[in-house]
């Protein structure tokens, strides 16, 4: 599946070296909205060693869309372009997503299991919460 | 100062473009070509099981792994080369005390500090034991006057020198007062004997940890020294290799140190350390304690001279370790940056909450050093945390 947002991710990143990306990365995390402090919370997050994360999701007409923050910047930066790609969407999707971005703007290290708190979880998260949709409304 | 790096062939290499700055010793350090050597001759040249064996390269390669033990029993300043156990590293060191020492444990207290290591902590946890902190001050100096023994009190486990800040623990004070009450003292050296000089007598511990591979050795392997004093305590794991006798009603164990080795040990690891502490001892333990000492204090000073960085700890003796963070500037964001421009140190808790707790942070930016750092490795440390604050502007 390929899909106009992703694509127009791809071609920013473009042959910009190591320290343009994370500028970039970094101008889109202060960019993202940040999450109410009361959210924070331990039933909201995905914790880790390097960063935390926190996630909540809702439902519009269907739709599902994820608020997201992060206490660091690049972390920040990293969801704020998933978020981008996955809101507004029906879960089912969601669920079929290939985020086939992140390989291709060279962050693919970020997704590794091996770094705690990685992409992976969080976009594991995001998928568990579409598929109990999904589940919902079958 | 001879350029060490040159005996470090992974220190060569260029990591996205840039020389790599490796400032993470403190999770582990790189091989000098003569370990490196070492370890490939054992397996090419006399590889065998050992200790069982009637044919030639067994009694070779038992030879090599005993001298290994002898070796490291002279560099620790042990009586008896008896008292040197080889285990998988640090962890599996205090975790072995901590199974072996479990019936007088449980229900009782374990006095620590707050600077521990996660490993440090929870053996202790699993054997049943209450874990208690000697108190510490804002920069990280142990409050030994506040120091609480109780009748409960059955053993001390303490740092030498902190993973996370450098900061290196008055250890024999705290022998000493241990020694009136009568109390075991487990030392953590894994941050320390890569470092300094180190005696256990001198210490006057009766238990000593650290890892092969945090002093220039192969990972797998690290070392426990218990002192004759204990030499009668049960052995932790059971097996082959260790035993005397066995029948189904009743086995009996061989003397230390090999009651303690179960099973076929790491051979080419514990030769490893032995090369690893030749290494060092043709340098000189002094000569690595003052040139990284010049290397340490001149990092402090550059980074304490930022205006926006906080550096966290400062105790009488420091080595190893400095633990930062940027002000406004996630841990992990600077390491990610960091290693962008070739310089690799280690964000996060590093393993040791309780500590993090206490400075009421989530996390640092921890650089830490070994014999191979210069000066300009920290002055492209500084020059990445500059930039690390320009992307932020």
């Amino acid at each position: 599946m390929n899909d106009v947002i992703q694509d127009e991710i791809i071609e920013e990143f473009d042959g910009l070296e190591w320290f343009d990306k994370y500028s970039l990365l970094i101008s889109f995390g202060k960019k993202l909205k940040p999450m109410d402090e009361e959210f924070k919370i331990e039933e909201n997050s995905i914790s880790g060693c390097q960063s935390k994360v926190w996630v909540r999701s809702y439902n519009k007409d269907g739709k599902l869309s994820f608020d997201l923050d992060s206490d660091a910047m690049i972390t920040k930066g990293i969801i704020a372009l998933v978020a981008k790609v996955v809101n507004d969407r029906y879960p089912q999707e969601i669920l079929n997503a290939d985020l086939y971005f992140i390989d291709k703007i060279g962050l693919k290290s970020n997704l590794s299991p091996a770094r705690s708190n990685g992409l992976e979880s969080i976009i594991n998260r995001i998928k568990e919460v579409a598929s109990n949709e999904v589940n919902l409304n079958s | 100062m001879k350029d060490f790096a040159k005996d470090f062939p992974i220190l060569a290499q260029k990591v996205y473009g840039k020389r790599l700055v490796y400032l993470d010793n403190a999770a582990t350090t790189q091989k000098p070509d003569t370990v490196i050597d070492t370890i490939s001759d054992f397996y090419r040249s006399d590889n065998s099981n050992i200790h069982r064996g009637v044919h030639y390269l067994s009694e070779v390669s038992s030879e090599r792994y005993e001298e290994a033990r002898k070796k490291v029993s002279d560099f620790i300043g042990a009586r008896n080369s008896s008292e040197v156990t080889f285990t998988s590293g640090t962890t599996g060191s205090i975790n072995q005390v901590a199974r072996s020492l479990g019936p007088s444990l449980r229900g009782n207290e374990v006095l620590v500090t707050g600077v521990e290591h996660h490993s440090n902590i929870v053996p202790w946890q699993l054997a049943g034991a209450k874990v208690k902190a000697i108190p510490m001050d804002d920069d990280c100096n142990l409050l030994i006057d506040s120091m609480e023994i109780t009748n409960k009190t059955k053993l001390i486990a303490i740092a030498h020198a902190s993973n996370v800040l450098g900061c290196v623990n008055e250890i024999k004070e705290i022998t000493k007062i241990a020694k009136d009450h009568d109390i075991p003292v487990l030392v953590d050296a894994a941050q320390s004997i890569q470092h300094l000089p180190l005696d256990v007598k001198d210490i006057g511990c009766d238990f000593l940890a650290f890892s092969g591979h945090k002093m220039y050795a192969s990972t797998g392997v690290g070392v426990l020294y218990t002192s004759d004093r204990f030499s009668d305590i049960m052995p932790a794991i059971g097996g082959g290799g260790m035993i005397d006798r066995v029948s189904l009603d009743k086995t009996t164990y061989l003397d230390p140190p090999l009651r303690f080795e179960a099973g076929t040990p790491d051979i080419a690891g514990a030769i490893s350390i032995s090369a690893a502490i030749d290494y060092m001892q043709k340098i000189g333990m002094d000569k690595i304690k003052n040139h990284e000492h010049d290397v340490y204090s001149y990092s402090r000073d550059k980074l304490l001279e930022m205006d926006n960085v906080m550096v966290y700890g400062n105790t009488n003796e420091m080595c190893g370790a400095v633990s930062f963070n940027l002000d406004k500037i996630h841990h992990y964001d600077t390491g990610l940056i960091l290693d962008k421009i070739g310089v690799a140190v280690r964000t996060g808790h590093h393993c040791a909450q309780p500590l993090m707790r206490s400075l009421g942070i989530e996390g640092t930016v921890r650089a830490s050093f070994a014999l191979y750092n210069t000066k300009e490795d920290v002055d492209m440390l500084v020059e990445g945390i500059e930039k690390v604050e320009m992307m932020y502007k």
